[in-house]
């Protein structure tokens, strides 16, 4: 992988850091795998010059007042001159393993995987909520596995923190989210209608598609974003099942979390988890 | 679930003898149908009763109308040159006087003046908000009941409801008194979706944490058990069984004139004119519509006596209270073990209710519109619709009710 930034200034600027190896690089950053000679295995962000620096610092305040032990860590940031300009940097715990979207590829989770998956990102959701943050963005793509088979939720770019002034225009007809994930409210950037109980109708579409391998608002494939919206706005998922004693119980609590109107699922992440950890009680999971 | 009394035009007899038989109950007093001076001593009288309760349903819903006997209540605004008596000081005398008035009647809660709303928006709901927080700076807050009165194309939309629902999470109120305006002033709604609504309204409240009393109701409403209401409210005429909004207009003209006298057959949940009871005398199937014991307050016994019905002086004040009575009976033995089996208790009732109807029907036994049959696969599409986005969490729910 090319990166615009010199790989030369990186030793320079990161003497703390040796290994890089690019794991990833979009519009706004570039993210490298590295050594540090404390921490062991990291991750390091640099974030361009051109993205808004309050998204940033939002995306880093979102993970600090978080503080769940399911959400990497930033463990030291900063802004660095490069030669693309000043930028934000971010030094992060790695987590290694794969990504959920990976572990999608090769077919739906097993009934104990589907209930330590919803468990452990409502434990990192309920953190969020408990901070007034509203993720967003939840989908495989930003749920990793390690290799002890524990759930970690990444990514907080598109974070909301409800007692913070929105920073996406209110005339958009479309809010920032990822279609086939995002709830209906989100979908449409009724900003007022956002709260926690977005990020419960994304996690159970995730839970749904790791029970049973596939999203079904993508299948069949939509002919385009539009059709994929309605699907979010109309299609009720089919009744999922498990292999489980309490798979009535799972079966409600999915159809539950993913109701197109706020006001029919669980009142907080809370209210989820509690009823998600009875059910992996009477599986003898907890 | 309990039932109220909705108070309206002439029913303080109709209070004091069913309550006298019911071993207490609640009423909802009207100011448009009693003064000052008969809502305090018609209050003493029901508190005298054991078990009696009264709250004060203060009508607020039309503050512009000049209905003359609301108006002449020392609590109505006088001046309606500003918009400024829903705030600051006048907001604050308002709730003095009416809480002054609420005192003397000796009611058990304080039910808050509420704006009729054709559509829940911002406005609405700042007035509904205003009105609390002035309320519970003046009283304690559990005796507080918020009016929530919505027209019959705000419950209709969805939106509007779950609108609602979010905005009362965020009031926390701990009750509330819920009026629906029906869709085109029909007695029994037809809109599946209607029913649906309330329900989910209702739910959300309840779930909510808040107590719920659904006003203005008809046994159609029997439903609501399902969403955990606490009490539903009926009365006499029809424009206390249904929320008619233009009833505390002036220009409303009284349905009293319209006199007519309906049997309540219960397990059909129909109303019929007394002449199709004679029909049915002549054809022998009368006693199928005679109140089972449960139900039974004796008010109609004269009408399975053996005579023709229209002969045995079955009037409008037996009627009424045979109506009140087995609804009371009815709302009392719903069945509220756990969401499910109110479900299947509502269910079975329509069911029954359906077998009757087709056996009278076919001998052209019919309620014209007070008839349930076509109302039966209103509030069985309203239930399955409410069941569907509210079973799960309501049956984990329930016992927290």
């Amino acid at each position: 992988m090319t990166t615009p930034i010199d790989t030369t200034w990186l030793q320079r600027s990161f003497p703390d850091l040796s290994d890089f190896c690019p794991l990833g690089q979009g519009g706004q950053k570039l993210v490298l795998a590295a050594k540090h000679h404390r921490d062991g295995e990291v991750v390091l962000k640099i974030v361009y010059p051109k993205t808004d620096p309050e998204s940033v610092r939002r995306e880093m305040l979102a993970v600090q007042q978080i503080q769940s032990p399911r959400v990497p860590r930033i463990l030291e940031h900063g802004i660095a001159d490069t030669n693309i300009g000043a930028c934000v940097w971010l030094r992060e715990e790695k987590v290694s393993g794969e990504t959920l979207r990976n572990i999608l590829a090769a077919g739906p989770l097993p009934a104990d995987g589907v209930l330590r998956l919803g468990l452990q990102m409502m434990e990192a959701l309920e953190g969020a909520e408990r901070s007034q943050i509203v993720h967003r963005d939840v989908k495989p793509d930003n749920i990793m596995r390690d290799f002890a088979g524990d759930f970690w939720l990444l990514d907080f770019g598109i974070a909301r923190h409800l007692d913070l002034s929105s920073l996406t225009a209110t005339a958009l007809p479309y809010g920032k989210m990822t279609l086939g994930y995002a709830p209906p409210e989100q979908c449409r950037n009724f900003k007022r209608d956002i709260d926690s109980r977005a990020d419960l109708f994304a996690l159970g579409v995730t839970m749904h598609e790791c029970a049973t391998g596939k999203n079904a608002f993508f299948d069949p494939p939509p002919r385009d974003h539009l059709e994929l919206l309605k699907r979010v706005e109309q299609v009720v998922l089919p009744r999922v099942t498990l292999p489980i004693t309490a798979k009535e119980s799972f079966r409600d609590l999915i159809a539950t979390m993913t109701q197109k109107n706020r006001i029919h699922r669980p009142r907080t992440i809370g209210e989820a988890r509690l009823w998600l950890h009875e059910i992996c009680e009477s599986e003898g999971l907890v | 679930m309990e039932l109220y009394l909705q108070f309206g035009y002439g029913m303080m007899e109709h209070c004091r003898t069913l309550l006298r038989s019911w071993g207490g109950g609640s009423v909802i007093l009207s100011p448009r149908d009693l003064t000052d001076d008969q809502l305090v001593r018609f209050g003493s009288d029901i508190r005298d009763i054991p078990g009696g309760n009264v709250i004060l349903d203060p009508q607020f819903y039309l503050p512009h109308s000049d209905h003359e006997k609301l108006c002449n209540h020392a609590y109505w605004p006088t001046d309606y040159a500003t918009t400024l008596f829903w705030q600051g000081q006048a907001l604050s005398r308002l709730l003095d006087n009416l809480r002054d008035l609420n005192n003397r009647v000796g009611c058990s809660c304080f039910v808050l003046p509420g704006l009729f709303a054709s559509t829940v928006d911002d406005d609405w709901a700042e007035t509904q908000r205003a009105i609390l927080e002035e309320a519970r700076a003046k009283s304690d807050n559990a005796s507080l009941i918020s009016t929530i009165a919505i027209s019959a194309d705000a419950v209709k939309d969805a939106n509007q409801i779950a609108d609602l629902v979010e905005r009362a999470d965020a009031w926390n109120a701990p009750a509330y008194y819920v009026v629906c305006e029906h869709p085109n002033g029909q007695y029994l709604v037809e809109d599946p979706n209607w029913i649906a609504n309330v329900l989910d309204l209702c739910a959300g409240l309840r779930l909510a944490g808040a107590q719920v009393i659904l006003g203005y109701c008809t046994h159609q409403m029997l439903a609501a058990n399902t969403a955990g209401v606490n009490a539903i409210a009926s009365g006499t005429w029809m424009n206390v069984r249904s929320f008619p909004p233009e009833k505390f207009n002036a220009t409303y003209e009284e349905e009293i004139r319209q006199r007519a006298t309906w049997y309540y057959c219960p397990e059909a949940l129909s109303e019929y004119k007394i002449p199709f009871l004679d029909i049915a005398h002549r054809l022998g199937i009368l006693q199928l519509m005679a109140p089972p014991p449960e139900l039974d307050g004796g008010y109609a016994t004269t009408l399975f006596s053996g005579a023709q019905p229209s002969t045995v002086g079955f009037g409008e004040q037996a009627a009424f209270r045979h109506y009140l009575h087995a609804l009371h009976e009815q709302v009392r033995h719903r069945n509220r073990e756990s969401f499910d089996s109110a479900i299947a208790d509502c269910e079975a009732t329509l069911t029954s209710a359906e077998t009757l109807l087709a056996r009278l029907r076919s001998a052209n036994i019919r309620g014209g519109l007070r008839d349930f049959t076509e109302i039966i696969d209103v509030n069985r599409a309203g239930l399955g619709l409410f069941s569907a986005l509210r079973s799960a969490v309501m049956r984990r729910q329930w016992d927290t009710l």
